[in-house]
């Protein structure tokens, strides 16, 4: 085992800006909590062996085991994860078209999982009335609906699992970023003691992420826009350069370059794209495909989702196109690269990948 | 009243409990008794800035004349030491104690907050009442607050202990002297204290 | 518990030194007695003020030793005896007064008795009073026992008057809290009618003798005080207090006083030397009675002090022996300066045996190491008894009050930091306060000292600072520093953690508990209406309410203007329960639910809460409720993460 507890959470994670703020190690214990987006530690806590720094998905990350876990095979070299299929989807349903990003694909997903009874639930991110992304566990379409679209600021949503009774039997789908289900792939490898069932917790559904934004975002859109009335955030693709805050009254923009500022540190140290854990993962059909998902079904649990709504009707599907599929994993393979030199950088030889547990021929393969 | 002889000079006694015990009114009333008698008494309570639940020692100097002496006993200078508190006992025990030296203990721990936290261990009662017999030439080991919570309230733990300490006939005090002091003190409670002193006594003329 | 009003001279009664001074004050015919709380020394007022009434006595509890004091003063200057009592710290704060007031002298017996804590066993520190006396030409009496306690009070009235001054009498912690036999002598029947008669006369237009400078320069001032001092020397000579034991030609000469002089007596006793080694007591140790001591210089080539805190005899006798006739022989000195005896903390009977027999180069078995079996024994059993530290109360407010500034402060996450101040608040600069307190001082230094961090942005200082003070403490000394922070706009937070009581020193009342040191009622003083007056921020939390305490001290934190006041109020649990003789709440543990030392919670109730009434079992891996401790104030119930404590309302 591993001997560290949240002492060593903080000064190998937090410390050293690698926290995505997933939520991982909050929700479970008084000791850590996620307030105004820092993680804190309140008390000490003197456990030899910690859930939380167990579970965070920047402590080391072995992928052969998790992959073998979740694939029953070792962490391969592609750019995009274990893939069984790449297409490009978008739902058939009205309502959550107006409501969702791209394709309205994870609410449809969703939907259906519920309404076939799949599972009783799915834990997601809501924005609460001053757009502060949280947790949420959606149990039924309305409350699907409510939590779809993006929130560009990090979510603690793994809190929300962490929270659940040890005792529910419910069944709940989840939806989140490339550190979430990483997160959840480490949870579901070796389960927790002291919270609810993780086997209970599918289908997983990730989404394409290239970076969120910090906390400090947050106050300058507070400053810039009517939060309140905000009802969705969006970064078009290239060669729009904006960020969009649409309102009842319109779509207000301001220049991507304001952002950047902004994107979290911790980004950059992230070795996944198109979260390779999940059953799952979506992404936009960017420019090209306006109004699609792009979507990789990793898993046999994805796989029966996918089939039932196909057969229900409730998407419909189109082959991705080589270049936009080449397009994709390029872009994967640009943030596994990026990754890899920031943290070399910080550790300051290749010896030491902080968290990345990958195998010496990968780690090769990607410095040349 | 003119005192009698003590067998040693000055005779020394000391309660260790915990605070909120009632150490301080046992010393002040067997120390009142004591001055009645005639006796020259030096009273120490030793409580440090605790309100609650730090150790209490009283130290208790007994002598036939002369002047007052100084406030705590020397080391290894007990004849009598009463425990409220197990482990106050024997921490009196192990300082102030020799091989000739008489226990009233009551087995009622109250843990301190190292034991709580979990830093440290506390003696399990079997043990503490071996050392309790080790480190003295004659010990009374009576459960004072079981005996106290029969009379209705953990409060008459001390004055049961107090009686033990008269019954065991080594102060130059008899019961009649503690219930003068008793009824004059505590006039409102008298009663049920003077059940508790008696029941002290008989505790140890039982055992 | 006590009873010093008893008009029974002749008879014996066990009183402890703070009792008998008290009584020693009745016998000297008081009118009027006042004190600031502060152990060792509040049981003179906790005696004295219960019979005031009865006696015919003006008893007060002040809102800090300087007004006590000046008030005492007042009845001083109209003819009425007075006396006023406090801790040692508590002469820092009379200390301008003090100086001025001996300027002028005084007129009837004026009396200031000064509890010191060698050891600082429940100070701040250990300061000496004794070389204050000194600095200001104060006369000082320190009594030995309960017995001079009373009697040197009494004297100290009559000296005061011979001298035209006040005059202080030490006690230390060990003589106050020691009881001992005290023979009670008469209480006098004297008519007292006060009158201030140096008033404006319209026939004879002058400064009062009782005002300093202007036209009687402070130079002349010092003159006549001198004057006065100087009939001093001669009082003590002929003291009763200072006495001799031992041989005619000591081999070895102790000079003692105060307690110290009783464990000289026995460490001499027990090392056998009654007939080589001579002790002088010293009752009178400023002034010096120097004739006294020089006799006893010339017939000893050694001298040892033995004293606590400073090398007070030990100097002035030195001092002495500088002035003394070339031809007198010179003793060698032993003490403190030489290293023979402590020069910290408080003394006792082994490190007296431990100092004389240095000095006479003797050696010295003590009782333990001839019971070598038993010792080993005891040492063996002592290793494994757990030590008992200070912790708050079981329902102590405060506890509440520290879990959510510290939670407050986590939250926040600037390195904000409290700045303590006296009191049980300053439990919380040790663990059952989670070591919030990261600066402490004196009374009313917390919110001064905040008052200097919050003016430190020109310099990059972002750290939100919170100053806690207890509502005592409050009305002592924070008023002008809190002022002084509004008006010069400093920024922090004050806290006033408010249990409605002088809980370290025994419940006296204060301004806030709207009751006088007699029972009698008062004008109560609203905290929050004093600190609203001053236009600023003011919330008043329960601190039992965690989340809106934590959150509104957050808030403030937050807030970059000037001074802001969170009251945070509830009863002193001991007083609560003193009054409602019940509990509020019937508190368990659920089993079924607590998962102890697991992850989720590694025993945050035992463990980092740590309240006493709650157990840690070790064997069955959960925590439980100590019935006999635990006071069902129920805080731990929302402390718990696992909602494993249970609390029902009784």
């Amino acid at each position: 085992m591993h001997g560290k507890a949240s002492k060593e959470l903080q000064k190998e994670v937090i410390d050293k800006g690698l926290c995505t703020l997933c939520g991982g190690c909050t929700g479970t214990c008084p000791y850590l909590v996620v307030y105004d987006g820092r993680i804190v530690r309140l008390h000490r806590c003197d456990m030899s062996e910690g859930q939380c720094y167990h579970y965070c998905p920047r402590t080391y990350m072995d992928m052969d085991a998790i992959s073998r876990h979740i694939f029953g095979a070792p962490y391969g070299e592609g750019e995009i994860g274990s893939v069984r299929e790449v297409f490009l989807a978008r739902s058939t349903d009205q309502v959550i078209h107006q409501k969702a990003q791209d394709g309205g694909i994870v609410t449809t997903l969703l939907s259906v999982a519920l309404a076939e009874g799949m599972i009783d639930g799915a834990v997601e991110t809501k924005l609460d009335e001053e757009k502060n992304p949280h947790g949420f566990i959606a149990r039924n379409r309305e409350e699907l609906l409510e939590c779809a679209g993006v929130s560009y600021e990090p979510s603690p949503v793994i809190q929300a699992i962490n929270r659940l009774p040890n005792e529910t039997t419910e069944k709940l789908g989840f939806v989140g970023l490339p550190c979430h289900v990483a997160c959840l792939s480490k949870m579901k490898l070796s389960p927790p003691t002291n919270r609810a069932n993780i086997e209970h917790l599918e289908p997983v559904i990730g989404l394409f992420c290239g970076w969120t934004l910090s906390h400090s975002f947050h106050r300058f859109l507070q400053e810039h826009f009517d939060l309140a009335k905000a009802i969705k955030f969006d970064i078009p693709h290239h060669p729009e350069h904006s960020f969009d805050v649409y309102t009842p009254s319109g779509k207000e923009s301001v220049d991507l370059d304001e952002i950047s500022p902004y994107i979290n540190k911790a980004c950059g140290y992230c070795f996944d794209m198109t979260a390779e854990f999940a059953d799952i993962s979506v992404g936009s059909g960017r420019a090209m495909f306006k109004g699609w998902n792009t979507v990789i079904l990793r898993t046999k649990v994805g796989a029966e989702i996918l089939d039932i709504a196909k057969g229900r009707n409730a998407i419909e599907i189109q082959p991705i196109p080589d270049e936009s599929l080449a397009n994709l994993k390029r872009a994967s393979l640009d943030k596994k690269k990026r990754a890899l030199k920031n943290i070399i950088s910080m550790t300051g030889g290749v010896d030491d990948l902080l968290y990345l547990g990958i195998s010496q021929h990968l780690k090769e393969m990607l410095l040349e | 009243m003119s005192a009698e002889d003590l067998k040693k000079e000055p005779l020394n006694v000391i309660i260790a409990g915990v605070g909120g015990q009632g150490n301080v009114l046992m010393s002040f009333l067997i120390g009142n008794a004591l001055v009645r008698r005639g006796y020259v008494v030096t009273v120490f309570d030793n409580y440090g800035a605790s309100q609650r639940l730090g150790a209490v020692a009283s130290h208790i100097k007994i002598s036939k004349e002369g002047l007052q002496n100084s406030p705590l006993l020397h080391e290894g200078d007990a004849d009598v030491i009463v425990g409220i508190e197990p482990i106050e006992l024997l921490r009196n025990l192990s300082q102030f104690g020799n091989p000739e030296v008489i226990a009233v203990a009551n087995l009622r721990p109250v843990y301190p907050i190292g034991v709580i936290s979990g830093e440290v261990e506390y003696p399990e009662l079997d043990e503490a009442s071996a050392a309790i017999r080790r480190l003295s030439a004659q010990a009374w080991i009576i459960n004072a607050t079981d005996e106290a919570l029969a009379l209705g309230n953990p409060i008459y733990t001390n004055v049961i202990l107090m009686g033990a300490l008269i019954g065991s006939g080594v102060l130059p005090l008899d019961v009649m002297a503690m219930e003068e002091v008793l009824k004059e003190q505590l006039p409102k409670a008298f009663e049920i204290n003077k059940v508790a002193l008696h029941r002290g006594v008989d505790l140890v003329k039982a055992g | 518990m006590a009873h010093i009003e008893i008009d029974a001279p002749g008879t014996t009664q066990l009183l402890l030194g703070n009792e008998a001074i008290a009584r020693g004050a009745l016998e000297a015919g008081i009118g009027f007695a006042t004190a600031y709380p502060g152990t060792p020394s509040s049981e003179i007022m906790g005696t004295l003020a219960p019979i005031a009434k009865k006696m015919g006595i003006y008893a007060e509890w002040s809102i800090n030793e300087m007004v006590a004091f000046e008030a005492a003063s007042a009845a001083s200057l109209s003819n009425i005896r007075a006396l006023s009592s406090m801790k040692a710290n508590g002469v820092n704060v009379i200390a301008d007064f003090l100086v001025n007031l001996q300027m002028t002298g005084i007129r009837k017996g004026l009396v200031l008795v000064v509890c010191d804590d060698p050891g600082g066993m429940t100070s701040s520190n250990e300061q000496d009073t004794r070389p204050i006396a000194k600095w200001l030409n104060i006369p000082m009496l320190e009594p030995s026992t309960a017995q001079e306690c009373k009697d040197m009070t009494k004297r100290a009235f009559e000296l005061s008057e011979e001298l035209g001054m006040v005059c202080m009498v030490r006690s230390v912690t060990y003589l106050s809290h020691t009881r001992g036999n005290v023979r009670f002598g008469r209480l006098p029947e004297n008519k007292k009618v006060a009158h201030f008669d140096d008033f404006y006369n319209i026939d004879d237009p002058r400064q009062s003798r009782y005002t300093c400078g202007m036209q009687f320069h402070p130079y002349k001032q010092s003159e006549e005080l001198l004057k006065r001092f100087a009939k001093a020397p001669e009082k003590c000579e002929n003291s009763p207090f200072n006495s001799y034991r031992g041989p005619e030609i000591p081999e070895l000469l102790i000079i003692s006083s105060g307690i110290c002089w009783t464990y000289a007596i026995e460490a001499v006793s027990i090392l056998g030397l009654q007939d080589r080694v001579g002790i002088l007591k010293l009752g009178t140790t400023w002034p010096l009675p120097e004739g006294l001591v020089a006799r006893y210089l010339n017939k000893s080539d050694k001298v040892l002090c033995i004293e606590e805190i400073e090398p007070f005899v030990e100097r002035s006798v030195m001092e002495l022996a500088a002035s003394l006739p070339p031809d007198q022989p010179r003793p060698t000195f032993y003490g403190k300066r030489s290293g023979h005896v402590r020069a910290w903390g408080e003394q006792n009977l082994n490190l007296a045996i431990q100092s004389i027999a240095s000095v006479m180069d003797i050696p010295y078995t003590s009782r333990q190491s001839q019971d070598l079996e038993y010792r080993r024994a005891a040492q063996a059993v002592a290793q494994t008894l757990p030590a008992r530290p200070l912790t708050f109360c079981p329902g102590c407010p405060h506890r509440a009050s520290f879990w959510a500034i510290k939670i407050a402060l986590q939250l926040d996450g600037r390195n904000g930091f409290v700045t303590g101040d006296i009191g049980c608040t300053a439990m919380g600069m040790i663990s059952p306060g989670s070591f919030q307190v990261r600066t402490y001082y004196a009374m009313g230094g917390g919110v001064g000292v905040a008052g200097g961090f919050g003016h430190l942005g020109q310099f990059g200082f972002q750290q939100p600072v919170i100053a806690v003070c207890g509502d005592s403490t409050f009305f002592h000394a924070s008023i002008p520093g809190l002022i002084n922070g509004v008006w010069n706009q400093s920024n922090f937070t004050l806290a006033i953690l408010d249990n409605s009581a002088t809980a370290m020193t025994g419940f006296q009342p204060h301004p806030g508990t709207g009751i006088t040191a007699t029972g009698d009622p008062g004008k109560k003083v609203s905290i929050e209406a004093l600190c609203r007056s001053l236009g600023i921020h003011v919330e008043i939390c329960d601190p039992f309410d965690l989340n809106t305490t934590i959150a509104t001290l957050l808030t403030m934190m937050r807030d970059e203007g000037p001074a802001q006041v969170v009251i945070l109020r509830r009863e002193c649990e001991l007083v609560r329960e003193r009054k409602e003789k019940r509990n509020p709440f019937r508190v368990y543990v659920n089993p079924e639910r607590c998962i102890g030392e697991s992850c989720g919670c590694n025993r945050l109730c035992t463990r980092v809460f740590s309240c006493p009434g709650l157990v840690w079992d070790r064997d069955a891996g959960k925590a439980v409720i100590d019935e006999a401790v635990c006071v069902g104030c129920g805080l731990c119930a929302d402390v718990c993460p696992r909602g494993a404590i249970v609390k029902e309302a009784l």
